[in-house]
């Protein structure tokens, strides 16, 4: 600032000094000049603002010089051989026109030196090479352009904090948790993906709260937590949210095809198969959720099944497995946890524990190196469980929703083939069995248990909460369910076997005791509705064509789900009790997703929640005044809806009959004078008929 | 109760009609023959012999003295009731799409096809001399059908109008005495299988490809109720003495052969007349119902469907005491 109002001043004082000249001249002249007391208010850059931004700098042609600090301060006599030394490294840059040593009056160097190169480009190059450079022990270049500082002379001595970021409000965006009668919401996508609805599961009739169209480009999904919305577009993902289901969040990234979110809803995983050509290719980003910002990206060539990078429970860490390597971030930092990754040979799965930082992984067979399911501790990595299994085909990893237990199911041959068939080797393995190793977590040293079946397994499902777990087993048409309860110190023990059951899906309720048992593969859709306590069969439906079975988060509901990506007729949806009672069925052309919205954990206690089950007779009598009340209210609307269509239809109809009476004496012309307007009407021409029925036939052989 | 069923067509049923006191069933199907039957405890009175094509419609008089049958065999002919014996015979240059017999029973109406260089015609002929010279008896009427062809035909009440149904789903009144179109309305949005009237013919109930059947009224052809199901519906009938509307159809014959019977959908439905409500189904054909007629007397229906058979159902004493909240 100091110069500029320096510069203002030499040209005023220019001009006065013209002025003066010019009034001793010429006095004729008129006076163009501006009074005594003027003072000029504009100031140059207003008025030559261009050609002021190209005033010539201090630094101009100096961009070539750069800086030198930090070299040896000697006395003359040594100084040429300094000069050899420094001219020697610095040339590798580029060619040196020019050095100055500045020197204390006995000839000593000053410790710094300026060296000017023949162009900018190599004097930047210096830079980076030479910056830092250990000339010996004592001495270490810094290097640095001479314009830089210029840069660093321009800092503020007062620091200024940065001004803060506007608070973007995002609103209430749990407001569907504090809904009264905790009615849930669910979304559907119809027409083909083109329509999204939103709805809340009200009694009797749902409430549609939002529907637009085109919302999304291919599907939709909801936060694990149920916060926010999800959209997915040719450009990138949407989060929406809020009791108005306005965007929150934009995420740019093209062609994304998988989403996922980290389970305490912090980060979010994208990823897209067709990556920019330009800068670090990268197909998978992780993104922050709050501020949108991109966090750390990956490229990878994954073999594995979607999601590719694994959450720990509470965000802190995240895994990805490559061959023979597994590797563990942790946020917020996203670098490698203490910058290594595992080297595990022959790495197959891994998978985390849903409620502790401990991770899962299992390695194949390998010659005469069983293979082995490990689980360690994240951070500090320590084993605290492994398992080695023999003659394993396969193994599927399977936690418990509370992480009680871990199941791996192991698919084992009894026996291995080997053909030789063109120079490659063809594997069938003989006689497959199963077995599910049951890992007990919350005992001491995590003891091993082991249930063997023989027969074939089509699914396996924990109860989320419980200790219980089922399986579908068994070949066509003997399929059988079994039910297998978990005890601390006793290996697992048969509880029940439903046989002969048509189905290949199990879903268990949420809060446990009850789950559905569905044949979703075939066209038959038949569902069975289980209490796992005394294993009745509470009910049993259909469905026709269903292809899904969703419960609602508080497993009051089950939809099934009829779906246009499945089937081309009958698409929709059916809710049913979670008793099996058909509550409601919806059809619409091209129907494709429906999906509740989640719920968060609850917040009460354990003990909070077993004393609302105790008084819950209490707090039924409530509700269920409550929806007696609206039915009622419903079914009022309805008569009242029925009765006035019916007055209309009637005031219709007697006008209709006003005019039918009127043309009589035209009809009885047409017909001879016959009156057939009842049937009875014409009784005097009627002709009694016999008519025999058959009533039973006897057959007597006669030989 | 058990349903009748009345097996004696080859090929899938076209249509059926009870007469006019309803002791008697007509059928038609593509084999063919037309039967009569005995509504009452289905017993085959007899055929009618002598077409060489599918036929597609059939229409008995308020006497019951003759029947009207047309054919793909490109002839529509007149059949005395009594003995079986063909009257008379009327040739065309396509198919015999529908026809139908007039109130009073003394002119007909009947329509083609579009097929080859032949256009959709209606005819209006005078059957009441008629005898063997039919066949080379002019018409009364022509009136060509610019555009979709006919599919479905009734007499409007005094003998005064026609009011036909096609193939795009509009529904056109058609003037006798100038011969000309006088109303139309274009409510369904696929073909027009079905037209019934009411006991009154004061309204009528259409059923269409679109998978609706609805209601109009006879005079202004206004709508007044639709009935919507998941499937092509190729008939509907009004009940005589409730506020009952019965739909059937299914999914299309010629997917039939590729889905399960519970795909098809081949239940005769019953919809409240006013309220648009379904409150019942029948299940047993195991293909499309093509055709639906109430018993003259409210008291049983009868259906014929793509698998030939053709069931009367007589109501079960609940029927009647099932009441509506209003």
């Amino acid at each position: 600032m100091a110069k500029k109002k320096d510069a203002e001043k030499a040209t005023q004082n220019d001009e006065n000094s013209k002025q003066e000249k010019s009034e001793a001249v010429e006095e004729e002249e008129p006076n163009f000049s501006d009074p005594e007391d003027y003072v000029d208010n504009i100031s140059d850059e207003d008025l030559l603002g261009d050609i002021v931004k190209t005033r010539p700098q201090e630094t101009d042609g100096v961009e070539s010089v750069i800086v030198v600090d930090g070299i040896p301060q000697i006395s003359a006599e040594r100084f040429e051989k300094l000069r050899n030394v420094v001219s020697k490294l610095f040339s590798k840059a580029g060619e040196i026109v020019n050095e100055c040593y500045p020197k204390t009056p006995e000839g000593n160097t000053k410790g710094y030196c300026f060296i000017e190169y023949a162009n900018a480009a190599y004097a930047a190059e210096a830079v980076t090479l030479l910056n830092n450079h250990k000339l010996d022990r004592q001495h270490t270049f810094t290097v640095n352009l001479f314009t830089d500082f210029k840069k660093y002379e321009e800092i503020p001595d007062q620091w200024e904090p940065p001004a803060p970021q506007p608070y973007t409000d995002m609103g209430n965006l749990h407001y569907y948790l504090l809904e009264p009668d905790s009615s849930d919401q669910y979304t559907t996508v119809v027409n083909r993906g083109n329509t999204v609805q939103i709805w809340l599961n009200t009694v009797p009739e749902p409430l549609k709260i939002v529907e637009k169209e085109r919302w999304t480009e291919t599907y939709v999904k909801w936060s694990p937590l149920g916060t926010y919305f999800t959209t997915i577009h040719q450009a990138g993902v949407a989060l929406w949210g809020g009791p108005d289901f306005a965007r929150k969040m934009r995420f740019a990234h093209p062609g994304v095809q998988f989403i996922d979110f980290s389970p305490s809803e912090k980060y979010l995983v994208t990823y897209s198969p067709n990556f920019e050509s330009q800068g670090e290719p990268k197909n998978l980003i992780i993104w922050d959720i709050r501020t949108g910002q991109e966090k750390r990206s990956f490229f990878l060539n994954c073999q594995m099944m979607w999601p590719f990078i694994r959450w720990s429970h509470d965000d802190k860490y995240f895994a990805r497995s490559d061959e023979d390597i597994l590797s563990v971030y942790e946020t917020p930092s996203f670098g490698l946890l203490n910058k290594k990754s595992f080297k595990i040979p022959g790495i197959r799965d891994f998978s985390w524990s849903p409620t502790d930082n401990i991770l899962a992984y299992w390695m194949a067979e390998d010659k005469d190196v069983p293979a082995r399911v490990t689980l360690i501790e994240i951070p500090s990595r320590n084993e605290i469980r492994s398992k080695n299994l023999f003659n394993v085909a396969d193994c599927r990893m399977h936690w418990q929703k509370s992480g009680d237990y871990l199941c791996v199911k192991v698919d084992r041959y009894s026996k291995i083939r080997k053909e030789k068939n063109d120079a490659k080797y063809n594997v069938t393995f003989l006689g497959m069995y199963y077995n599910f190793e049951i890992f007990h977590m919350q005992e001491k040293q995590i003891p091993v248990d082991s249930v063997e079946v023989k027969e074939s397994i089509h699914a396996f499902a924990w109860e989320p909460i419980g200790s219980k777990f089922a399986i579908i087993h068994g070949d066509q048409p003997n399929i059988c369910v079994s039910f297998y309860g978990v005890k601390t110190g006793q290996t697992p023990a048969l509880l029940k076997k439903l046989e002969k059951k048509c189905c290949n899906h199990l879903f268990w309720s949420p809060a446990g005791q009850y789950i559905v048992l569905a044949d979703l593969r075939s066209s038959s859709g038949v569902l069975e509705f289980v209490d796992t306590n005394d294993f009745n069969v509470m009910a049993q439906q259909e469905h026709f064509q269903a292809s899904d079975v969703e419960w609602d988060p508080t497993g009051r509901y089950v939809v099934t789900v009829c779906s246009f990506w499945k089937a081309k007729v009958d698409t929709g949806y059916s809710v049913w009790s979670f008793q099996g009672k058909i509550l409601r069925r919806f059809n619409s052309g091209a129907f494709c997703q429906l999906l509740w919205r989640p719920r968060p954990p609850p917040l009460l206690s354990l003990k909070e929640q077993e004393k609302v089950k105790k008084n819950l007779k209490k707090y039924s009598a409530q509700f269920e005044s409550k929806d007696r009340m609206r039915s009622s209210r419903a079914s009022k609307e309805l008569v009242e809806k029925r009765r006035t269509l019916m007055n209309e239809f009637n005031a219709y109809r007697e006008k209709c009959h006003e005019t039918w009476v009127e043309q009589k004496p035209r009809r009885l012309q047409l017909r001879n004078n016959v009156d057939t307007d009842e049937i009875e009407s014409d009784a005097k021409n009627e002709d009694e008929e016999v008519i025999e029925f058959f009533v039973k036939e006897e057959i007597t052989i006669i030989d | 109760m058990k349903p009748l069923m009345l097996q004696g067509h080859e090929r899938a049923i076209t249509q059926i009609k009870y007469n006019r006191e309803g002791d008697l069933l007509f059928s038609s199907a593509k084999d063919n023959a037309p039967n009569v039957w005995f509504s009452l405890n289905g017993e085959r009175l007899g055929s009618f012999m002598g077409h060489q094509g599918v036929v597609w419609c059939l229409d008995v008089n308020w006497e019951t003295t003759r029947l009207l049958t047309g054919a793909g065999d490109n002839s529509m002919r007149l059949w005395d009731v009594s003995n079986g014996k063909e009257i008379g015979k009327f040739n065309t240059t396509s198919s015999v799409r529908t026809c139908a017999f007039s109130y009073s029973a003394n002119t007909a109406v009947m329509s083609t096809d579009k097929q080859m260089k032949s256009i959709c015609e209606i005819y209006i002929i005078d059957v009441r001399n008629a005898d063997a010279s039919l066949e080379s008896q002019d018409p009364i009427m022509r009136i060509p059908v610019d555009g979709p062809k006919v599919t479905s035909m009734l007499w409007g009440p005094l003998d005064e109008t026609v009011i036909s149904g096609h193939e795009n789903g509009k529904i056109t009144m058609w003037d006798l005495k100038m011969g000309k179109e006088v109303n139309s309305v274009h409510e369904h949005s696929s073909s027009i299988n079905d037209l019934q009237f009411n006991k009154d013919g004061t309204y009528f109930v259409s059923a269409s490809k679109d998978c609706t059947a609805k209601l109009f009224d006879t005079e202004t052809l206004e709508c007044l109720k639709t009935y919507k199901t998941e499937r092509p519906v190729n008939s509907a009938s009004l009940s005589p003495i409730m506020d009952h509307v019965v739909v059937g159809g299914g999914q299309e014959a010629m997917d039939v052969t590729t889905t399960s019977t519970r795909v098809g959908k081949f239940d005769a439905r019953f919809f409240h007349l006013v309220f648009e409500e379904e409150f019942g189904r029948v299940k047993g054909h195991f293909g499309p119902i093509n055709s639906l007629s109430f018993h003259p007397d409210g008291k049983s229906y009868a259906s014929g469907g793509e698998d030939g058979f053709t069931r009367v159902h007589t109501f079960d004493p609940s029927y009647f005491e099932y009441q509506f909240d209003y």
